[in-house]
């Protein structure tokens, strides 16, 4: 209950901040739209050009293009800005404040800026995907799309503790900021399916950024190409993944001495 | 006047090795989206013999020499002017006796691409080795390629300029940059050889400059064009160079004419 208030106070906040900039906000808008537009249109190229790309045919891609769009809107409206907020909390020990409030510091990081617009994305991620899953002939079972939706959840919740442990380093090695570049960098690849890219870069980011694993997977699953313990198996990655991340973030933190002190 | 250029070189070489860390990084990022659609497209080629008549190691070769292309044409610096005509730091540089941008930008940015290429090299190489492209480099190409980087990259600078210098008018010039980023981007060849774009886009590119800048330095280096049509695009090219030079001119005085600087 308290978690509650205190996300919808800093919603209420953030909401007044980026109210204050609306114009930006729509001209933000209309530019995902049109980043949107440009993404299909490569699509396009692609599938003039050729009937299926590693066995995914155009609409898996445009679904797959949903979940990717998924994915970013959580690491846009939160992960990119608290990374910012974060990095000049450590440099300049303003972070000090965040750890003398009777909150989870972890939680209190991860929601202290939130780009509230951003969340038009998740506009366009839901469409992508549902034109995506009625434009291919695949069936889907109700099991496989809570499936889905879950793998879907388990996925960000993967790349959320990738995100914390990579800004916990920074406790320990001061600056460390960069590592988050190279999060970023990568996150591009998950716009297609694994099974396209070569295998120093399939195992790239599956095994060291995930991004296929809450991108590829997730809609492997809507296709029925996995079976139950293999979903089970990722389902408990996701879970394994919470708890560490957490933990190495409240170890980072007793190592905190701030910047001043 | 070479002795000005010199010592702005020796400046610049020595900031642009000052941040060499997150010039790596910043090449690890932009790395990325290449070697991504470069692994798409000889996916897709190796999967049906070609695609359009481009096999897979065409594809591996279009996009390595695209590589080298980009880092040698592309501008990197050119963001940081619409801070200074924003925050007034344009101020400063208005007062020595050297173009701002003609010449402290320009040597800047020339500086930043040497460290670059320098950086680029071993990746280059490994992803060479990786995806086995079908490159057969000879001199004649190389040579006849200087000039059309060299003016590929003076076409982008120019048009990047120009773009930029809205910033003495609208404090939106960021949205109109990465507007006009993403069609740069399909128009010149960067996300995939133009002859696979669609019929109206194919057509587009063939009359605008875009593929000036970037898609005809690479074809050039790959040796698909004839002497004539080398010639006839090298001319093109130095005729977009002097309208561009004359646009951004007046652009960059009418611009003047209106910057107050932010604290005088």
């Amino acid at each position: 209950m308290f978690i509650l208030k205190l996300l919808s106070t800093y919603l209420k906040v953030n909401l007044q901040q980026d109210l204050a900039y609306r114009a930006d906000a729509i001209v933000n808008m209309v530019m995902s739209i049109i980043g949107t537009g440009w993404d299909l249109l490569g699509l396009s190229i692609i599938f003039a050009n050729t009937k299926e790309i590693g066995g995914w045919g155009p609409s898996e891609l445009i679904a797959l293009m949903g979940v990717w769009r998924l994915v970013n809107v959580m690491m846009a409206t939160i992960v990119w800005p608290n990374t910012e907020k974060f990095n000049t909390g450590v440099r300049d020990g303003s972070l000090d404040y965040t750890f003398l409030q009777p909150v989870n510091s972890q939680l209190l990081i991860s929601i202290t800026r939130i780009v509230i617009w951003r969340a038009f994305d998740l506009a366009i991620a839901v469409i992508l995907i549902i034109v995506g899953m009625t434009g291919g002939n695949v069936v889907t079972s109700p099991v496989q799309i809570v499936a889905f939706l879950a793998l879907t959840i388990s996925g960000a919740a993967i790349i959320y503790s990738l995100w914390i442990t990579l800004i916990s380093l920074t406790f320990w090695f001061t600056k460390f900021d960069n590592s988050v570049t190279i999060m970023a960098a990568l996150m591009d690849a998950g716009r297609y399916p694994a099974q396209v890219y070569p295998y120093w870069l399939r195992a790239l980011i599956t095994f060291v950024i995930p991004i296929a694993v809450a991108t590829t997977v997730p809609l492997q699953a809507l296709r029925g190409e996995l079976v139950d313990l293999q979903i089970l198996g990722f389902l408990a990655i996701g879970v394994a993944a919470v708890i560490v991340s957490s933990r190495v973030w409240k170890a980072g933190v007793r190592r905190y001495s701030g910047a001043s002190s | 006047m070479f002795a000005i250029y010199r010592r702005l070189w020796q400046v610049n070489w020595a900031e642009q090795w000052q941040y060499r860390a997150d010039l790596l990084l910043f090449l690890t990022g932009w790395l990325i989206s290449p070697i991504i659609f470069m692994a798409v497209w000889t996916t897709v080629a190796s999967a049906q013999g070609n695609v359009n008549g481009i096999t897979a190691p065409e594809f591996a070769a279009y996009y390595l020499v695209l590589l080298l292309v980009t880092i040698a044409t592309s501008d990197t610096t050119l963001n940081s002017l619409s801070y200074k005509i924003m925050g007034g730091g344009l101020s400063y540089q208005l007062v020595v006796p050297v173009h701002p941008v003609l010449t402290q930008m320009l040597v800047n940015n020339l500086a930043s691409k040497a460290l670059q290429m320098a950086a680029l090299t071993p990746i280059w190489l490994i992803l060479y080795l990786l995806f086995h492209p079908a490159l057969a480099i000879t001199p004649t190409n190389m040579l006849l390629a200087l000039p059309a980087i060299t003016m590929g990259f003076l076409l982008q600078f120019l048009a990047n300029a120009t773009i930029t210098c809205l910033a003495f008018w609208t404090t939106r010039g960021g949205s109109i940059m990465s507007l006009y980023g993403t069609i740069f981007s399909f128009l010149s060849g960067q996300i995939v050889p133009l002859t696979l774009l669609p019929l109206f886009a194919q057509n587009a590119a063939a009359v605008l400059p875009f593929r000036l800048a970037l898609y005809f330095p690479v074809q050039l280096i790959l040796g698909t064009f004839t002497v004539e049509e080398t010639l006839i695009n090298l001319g093109l090219q130095l005729i977009w160079c002097l309208v561009l030079l004359v646009v951004f001119n007046l652009v960059w005085r009418a611009g003047l004419k209106r910057y107050s600087a932010v604290g005088a």
